[in-house]
């Protein structure tokens, strides 16, 4: 029962992050002077008909939202408007169909470019997070175990040196670098290759390189500092005394009583770092021509394609809060002792 | 606080780095004017000319000198980096402290906002707010700075929770102190060094998110920034031109900064974090010395001449000289007061010293074997099958994360290899039942056990490979006194039905009468008087004994005043010279300050002290 409830609280709360979410996109791109439905309507990229399209689509001859007035049932003042009839009813219809307007460039669905640039995202972030977890926990479990060593040092001085470096410059020194070792400098397949089969997936490994490689270089040393702090602190619990005690080797250990206790706040951090980690795929995307969300992102802020950019916004705000709600879930699965809190 | 002071940071290598970085930027950023060459942003030279002597760093896709640019450039990176991190901090600490403070619905409602704010993602939000309200660098600072609060407000309100409960705070608050007082005047100062640290830590976030932003095209074009230059030489070829010194020195500029930021921070967290205990993987290495043939006729276990050291130079010597026998079946009772080395000599005699811990000389012989000198991989097969431990304060003793049931049976997969899976279960079952615990308990997790509850699974666990040797160190604090009881009786029968030997280190003088047959009286490492347990409480010999026994409340003479021990026991490492008793004792002579007194057998067990000497 306790574990239902548990359950339910933080679904309830990652829904109400949601909507938090929701109405910010709505008002932030409204309220502020670049209002992306009423800059459409005036640019002259786009046709009278799309033009007109839009104004339909969003209702922009109608109010934003009702004003406070109308909420009093005894008064039908001149502002009073059908709640169904505003923009931000609209806005959410429309977003209910996953229509997200047209991207001014070539006037394309946004939730269709969203949609072929996702996938992209996905594997990118899913490569270099993996790897970078992965190496980080092992260069992190090495540090906490030969704490105060050389090999300590070494890895912390490293790391903060790392963690200094923006995302976007060590990914054009790696360009720089990879460029001259004959490695793909952007893209995801090289254009008119159109070899199928087994020399496709090669081509794609090969753009994945640097990109992943940027990647991995910059959070590993976030998550090897993590790890080692929290190991730290786990191998000074009396639980892992009573391990020794019981005649356990050093390996069985760390494989058994300390690892996966250290490993639990990383499963909270991978989760709050998603911010960041969409804030490095858009800086590394920038860098490689990824076709991904973040170059999206870096694409609509160039050439000030509003709708592409409230698109991306959402998109990322959702994801991550969703990743957020799916590792609280995961961290109590792992965790017995978080769901009775 | 007095962590914060210019002399300890003198001595903290990361931060004092940090503090050079981050001051040597601040001067460029002042002295750019005078630096530099050219002016900011105007052509001086040819496109992407190549370092040399009229352009020390090279020129840029406009012909801009790079050298004059990256000067320039600190302005606005430091400007907008501690600008912004000053709004951030401010919001983020008002709200950490009000929060944190006042408690109830208020805090409630602050913290899903600080929730929501966390959980969103920074830099697209950035953006998205720089693109639409103009690129300006009053919009950067503004936007960079609302947006990067939320991290200071969550470890603010939890660093103020902690605070409030401080006896100057709640002094204050029981004076009558308004809210706002109590908050500046009290709260405020304590938390302060903790919200520079966080402070730190948010410039160089807020200065990584503006040069990202330039770099991606949203930089004020008014002003030279790093990152724009970066996103001018990325997006203008310099990259095909091979132009690496137009990439290579904005870059650094950042990096110089950041980095600058980030060893300060590190620096002061670890001066005002608190001092990392030392982990439990250090193994302790075997005694110098060879390793002597047993002695014959050998009791259960024998300890010789045990001395344990601790770090060095100057080594700090926890225990010296100790040495004593058990026998099969027999309870030894080891008493004294906090820090004279007890619980250390438990941990010695397996070997499980803290980190720096080590076995300086003496014999610890169990079974034939001398356990200080032998391999780690043979002691492993000692541990728990021969010795077995109860440790102190059974709350933390028991992995967290693991069924309680589970651990014991991982302990039995260990030394006993003949039993299967079902053996295993079957053989956990029987140790819940034998300490009083109902066996379909053994999937919970220690957090569903009582305290009670706890300590007996504890001891099931340091029974489950049937050890010859129990050795427990306070087995009983921290229960209550029926449960204290039942814990008691039990050790009592297993060491009759088992003939098990117990060695029992507890500060319940009453425990130990109940349970052992003879106790050692342990002060500043050493033995200071050893004999048959009736013998100990009905006529203590040495003077530290005496004391210890006049501090307890007795029954049997009600009315009699409880006398404590003035002082505290001497700390390892500064030992007083003679007996070390001889600064607390009241019947001291000149000569016990001076020349340390030996065991000596008396009639009935054996004392250290000068008074007892021609007694016997």
């Amino acid at each position: 029962m306790q574990r239902y409830a548990f359950f339910l609280r933080k679904v309830g709360w990652g829904l109400g992050t949601v909507c938090f979410v929701l109405v910010l996109n709505f008002f932030l791109f409204r309220v502020l002077p670049g209002d992306p439905a009423r800059a459409g309507v005036r640019d002259p990229r786009l046709s009278p008909q799309a033009q007109e399209a839009i104004r339909t689509r969003f209702g922009l001859d109608r109010p934003l939202i009702n004003c406070l007035e109308s909420l009093n049932p005894l008064r039908s003042g001149p502002c009073f408007t059908n709640p169904l009839d505003t923009q931000f009813f609209r806005y959410l219809a429309n977003l209910f169909r996953g229509e997200l307007g047209f991207s001014y460039q070539n006037s394309q669905p946004v939730a269709q470019i969203l949609g072929e640039r996702l996938g992209n995202t996905v594997l990118l972030l899913g490569a270099g997070q993996v790897l970078a977890i992965l190496l980080g926990v092992a260069l992190g479990t090495a540090a906490a175990w030969k704490a105060d060593t050389r090999i300590d040092h070494a890895a912390l001085v490293l790391s903060l040196l790392a963690w200094s470096l923006p995302t976007f410059w060590l990914g054009m020194v790696l360009l720089f670098w990879g460029s001259s070792l004959g490695l793909p400098i952007g893209g995801l397949r090289t254009p008119g290759l159109g070899a199928e089969g087994w020399a496709r997936w090669v081509d794609l490994a090969r753009h994945l390189v640097l990109p992943t490689l940027t990647q991995t270089l910059v959070f590993m040393a976030e998550y090897m500092l993590i790890m080692r702090s929290s190991l730290l602190e786990v191998l000074a619990q009396p639980y892992i005394l009573t391990a020794r005690a019981k005649g356990l080797g050093t390996f069985q250990i760390l494989r058994d009583h300390a690892l996966r206790n250290a490993a639990l706040p990383l499963v909270t951090l991978v989760a709050l770092n998603l911010g960041l980690t969409v804030a490095g795929a858009i800086q590394i995307e920038a860098v490689f021509s990824w076709p991904g969300l973040g170059l999206a992102t870096f694409e609509a802020v160039t050439r000030r394609d509003y709708p592409l950019l409230q698109g991306v916004f959402l998109l990322l705000a959702l994801g991550v809060v969703g990743a957020n709600l799916a590792a609280e879930l995961l961290y109590s699965c792992l965790d017995p002792r978080v769901r009775e809190e | 606080m007095e962590g914060l002071s210019w002399r300890s940071l003198r001595h903290e290598g990361l931060a004092l780095a940090g503090l050079c970085l981050l001051a040597s930027a601040l001067a460029v950023a002042l002295l750019a004017p005078w630096l530099a060459p050219h002016a900011p942003g105007v052509p001086a030279g040819g496109v992407y000319a190549p370092p040399g002597a009229a352009h020390w760093l090279g020129t840029d896709d406009g012909g801009g000198d790079v050298l004059s640019n990256l000067l320039y450039g600190a302005q606005v990176s430091l400007l907008v980096g501690f600008t912004a991190a000053f709004i951030s901090v401010i919001i983020g600490a008002g709200v950490g402290l009000v929060a944190g403070y006042t408690g109830g619905r208020t805090e409630n409602a602050l913290m899903r906002l600080t929730d929501v704010a966390l959980v969103l993602p920074d830099l697209p939000l950035i953006i998205a707010l720089v693109a639409l309200t103009r690129p300006r660098l009053l919009n950067i600072i503004l936007v960079i700075g609302l947006v990067g609060w939320a991290g200071t407000a969550r470890l603010v309100r939890a660093q103020t929770l902690a605070v409030k409960q401080r006896a100057l705070v709640l002094r204050a608050r029981a004076l009558g102190a308004g809210r706002a007082r109590i908050l500046l005047r009290h709260i405020l100062p304590l938390i302060f060094p903790l919200i520079v640290v966080n402070a730190v830590l948010v410039v160089s976030l807020a200065i990584l998110n503006e040069s990202t932003l330039s770099f991606l095209g949203l930089a004020d074009p008014r002003v030279v920034s790093w990152g724009q230059m970066l996103n001018l030489a990325f997006t203008r070829g310099a990259m095909s031109a091979g132009a690496w010194w137009s990439l290579v020195a904005p870059g650094l500029g950042i990096v110089w900064v950041v980095l600058g930021c980030t060893l300060l921070g590190q620096g002061l967290e670890q001066l005002l974090g608190p001092r990392r205990q030392g982990h439990h993987l250090a193994l302790t290495p075997p005694a110098p010395g060879p390793v002597l043939p047993p002695e014959p006729d050998a009791p259960l276990l024998r300890v010789r001449d045990l001395r344990i050291e601790f770090g060095g130079p100057p080594v700090a010597r926890v225990v010296d000289g100790v040495g004593f026998d058990l026998r099969h079946g027999e309870a030894l009772g080891l008493v004294g007061e906090s820090g004279c080395g007890k619980s250390t000599l438990l941990l010695s005699l397996l070997r499980l010293l803290p980190a720096g811990g080590r076995i300086a000389a003496g014999r610890v012989e169990f079974g034939g074997r001398d356990l200080a000198r032998m391999g780690e991989a043979e002691l492993n097969q000692v541990r728990w099958k021969g010795i077995s431990l109860v440790f102190q304060g059974a709350m933390n003793a028991l992995n967290p994360v693991r069924p309680v049931g589970d651990q014991v049976e991982e302990a039995l997969r260990r030394h006993l290899p003949e039993l299967d899976a079902a053996g295993r279960r079957r053989r956990a079952g029987e140790l819940f039942e034998l300490v009083g615990l109902a066996s379909s308990r053994r999937g919970e997790y220690p957090h569903q056990y009582s305290g009670g509850m706890r300590q007996r699974a504890v001891i099931a666990l340091a029974l489950a490979c049937q050890p010859r040797i129990l050795c427990a160190d306070e087995p009983t604090t921290a229960l209550d006194a029926v449960v204290q009881a039942q814990i008691l009786e039990l050790l009592d029968q297993l060491r009759r039905e088992l003939g098990l030997g117990v060695i029992l280190v507890s500060h319940d003088l009453g425990a130990v009468a109940q349970l052992c047959d003879r106790v050692l009286v342990m002060y500043g490492g050493t033995l200071v008087e050893e004999a048959g347990a009736p013998a100990l409480f009905e006529r203590p010999r040495h003077p530290y004994t005496q004391a210890l026994l006049q501090s307890l409340p007795d029954l049997s003479q009600p009315g009699r005043p409880l006398a404590a021990i003035p002082g505290a026991p001497p700390r390892p490492g500064a030992l007083p010279p003679g007996c070390c008793f001889a600064p607390r004792c009241g019947v001291a002579l000149v000569r016990c300050h001076t020349e340390t007194p030996r065991l000596r057998a008396l009639q009935q067990g054996a004392a250290a002290c000068h008074l007892l000497e021609g007694e016997r």
